[in-house]
């Protein structure tokens, strides 16, 4: 296939719902200017438990934002989702329309841990009630797929839909899944992934992750890349974005934002982080040849920076396997170290992050992060300036998955 | 008092089972509208079912959750069941 036949996939609307902030512009505003909104656990139920410090969703209204059937028939992160994919909608201004097919729009989402508060208050009904007390929606708003199904459902997208759950860098792996799909002659894909694990049951099931770090003071409790790295801030929230075959949505007049260019996933096992120096190598080249990119021609790097050592150390060297001397003299940022770790959430809020970088020309910086003991550049204290054309998003999961993601500036690529 | 159910009750419990408003004076002057126009799902009559047995402490007829609007709905609990024994 020759390069003007490609379908190439395009970045046309963004939503976020963060820890930072609910919408595009909260978020960019406290990204940018390096905002740690890292703070005391605050859900009910959460008091006693050791996770003190923690990235929650607080300027967030569900009623205002999502209908009475959906708040009662799905999990909070589901609401998220929904929301988040509602401002991406907006943002691509792909607005209902009688004269588009309904098989000309997807969804697609990844998912960490499904609805785990819906969950927990209807097996609180099992053991204190009963098994009748149970309510039906029990079997669909825990689930994986709720987001996607309930997405789909309620914007009438009837174009193929998916679910990835490949850990958290299955949030990269939904993006990329949504490429093929308008590769395959599908018009837009809704697309992301938004997790609510900061619930009680959901909270004691991460308690079991060593790499968590229950760490009291929100300054300190997460900072990848120094020699102080103790584990990292779990979060909640995420994004969705609206991604369009390019043709397509630049003959509707739609603004293209970036280009998903390239996309590498590779699976090393799980907490085997010396070993994820190879995958996480292994997928940047993978969506490096796939983007035609040269390891020179990556201008910003928006890490993964789990904030253990042995993989902040693994991170840095795949980093220089894969770009060689370039590693060293490329700008690297985490801005997560202010928000926390949203699982799959936290690549696609890389990758909006990422594009708002692309279009700003400035690199936001890595809050609570001074003094890294890699060589790497990592943009700390105050966001860099930079003639931004081509990111470079990395994503580990706990359990094993690498994930890299190459993004073009709309006016970026070669044609 | 009789148990019969009535629409006030079946709207109150649209709304508690599964989040869907409708008033039960227009409910009530048109019954034959199907759930789904009214935007219940087959799992949000389900969770009415599931309720209505649990308050009244006894199996609904088989075909309650098949129900396809609220007149089949009444019809089908009101004749079937006697739940004030």
């Amino acid at each position: 296939m020759s390069a003007g036949e490609r379908r190439r996939c395009a970045v046309t609307g963004i939503g976020v719902v963060a820890p930072n902030g609910t919408g595009t512009e909260p978020f960019w505003k406290a990204t940018r200017e390096g905002i740690s909104v890292l703070d005391r656990v605050t859900r009910e139920g959460c008091g006693q438990l050791p996770l003190k410090v923690a990235g929650e969703v607080r300027d967030f209204d569900p009623g205002g934002l999502v209908e009475e059937r959906f708040l009662v028939q799905t999990d909070r992160f589901t609401h998220f989702a929904m929301a988040a994919a509602d401002l991406a909608l907006e943002d691509a201004g792909l607005v209902p329309d009688d004269d588009r097919s309904p098989f000309a729009v997807g969804v697609v989402t990844a998912a960490g841990s499904g609805g785990g508060e819906f969950g927990q208050r209807e097996l609180q009904h099992l053991w204190g009630q009963g098994p009748r007390h149970v309510g039906p929606y029990q079997s669909i708003a825990w689930f994986y797929a709720a987001s996607t199904g309930q997405v789909s459902i309620r914007g009438g997208f009837k174009g193929p839909c998916g679910v990835v759950a490949s850990d958290e860098a299955g949030g990269l792996d939904a993006l990329a899944h949504a490429a093929r799909t308008l590769a395959r002659g599908t018009d837009a894909v809704v697309v992301g992934a938004a997790e609510a694990p900061l619930a009680p049951y959901s909270i004691v099931c991460q308690l079991g992750y060593e790499d968590l770090s229950l760490v009291p003071d929100p300054d300190r409790a997460y900072r990848p890349f120094t020699s102080r790295a103790c584990g990292f801030v779990p979060a909640e929230g995420g994004a969705m974005l609206v991604v369009e075959e390019e043709r397509t949505a630049r003959e509707r007049g739609a603004e293209v934002r970036a280009v998903i260019a390239g996309h590498g996933a590779t699976f090393t096992g799980a907490s085997r982080w010396a070993e994820s120096r190879a995958g996480l190598a292994r997928a940047i080249e993978v969506a490096l040849a796939e983007a035609e990119c040269a390891p020179e021609e990556i201008d910003v790097v928006f890490a993964d920076a789990l904030g253990v050592p042995a993989a902040d150390r693994a991170e840095a060297l795949a980093l220089a396997d894969a770009l060689g001397g370039h590693a060293a003299r490329t700008p690297v940022t985490a801005p997560k170290t202010g928000t926390g770790r949203a699982y799959c959430g936290a690549p696609v809020l890389d990758t909006a992050a990422a594009v708002l970088s692309l279009e700003h020309g400035v690199v936001p910086p890595t809050p609570n992060v001074v003094d890294v003991c890699h060589d790497l550049d990592v943009v700390t204290g105050w966001a860099r300036p930079a003639e931004l054309r081509t990111a470079l998003v990395l994503s580990r999961g706990l359990m094993g998955s690498n994930a890299a993601l190459v993004l073009r500036r709309a006016d970026g690529s070669p044609s | 008092m009789t148990d019969r159910l009535t629409f006030d009750q079946l709207s109150a419990l649209m709304k508690s089972a599964a989040g869907v408003t409708v008033d039960p004076k227009q409910m009530a002057a048109r019954p034959d509208v199907p759930f789904a126009e009214l935007g219940l799902d087959s799992l949000g009559l389900l969770g009415i079912v599931g309720e209505l047995e649990n308050r009244f402490a006894h199996p609904m007829p088989e075909d309650a959750e098949r129900c396809r609007s609220p007149r089949d709905f009444l019809d089908l609990v009101n004749t079937a069941s006697p739940t004030g024994a």
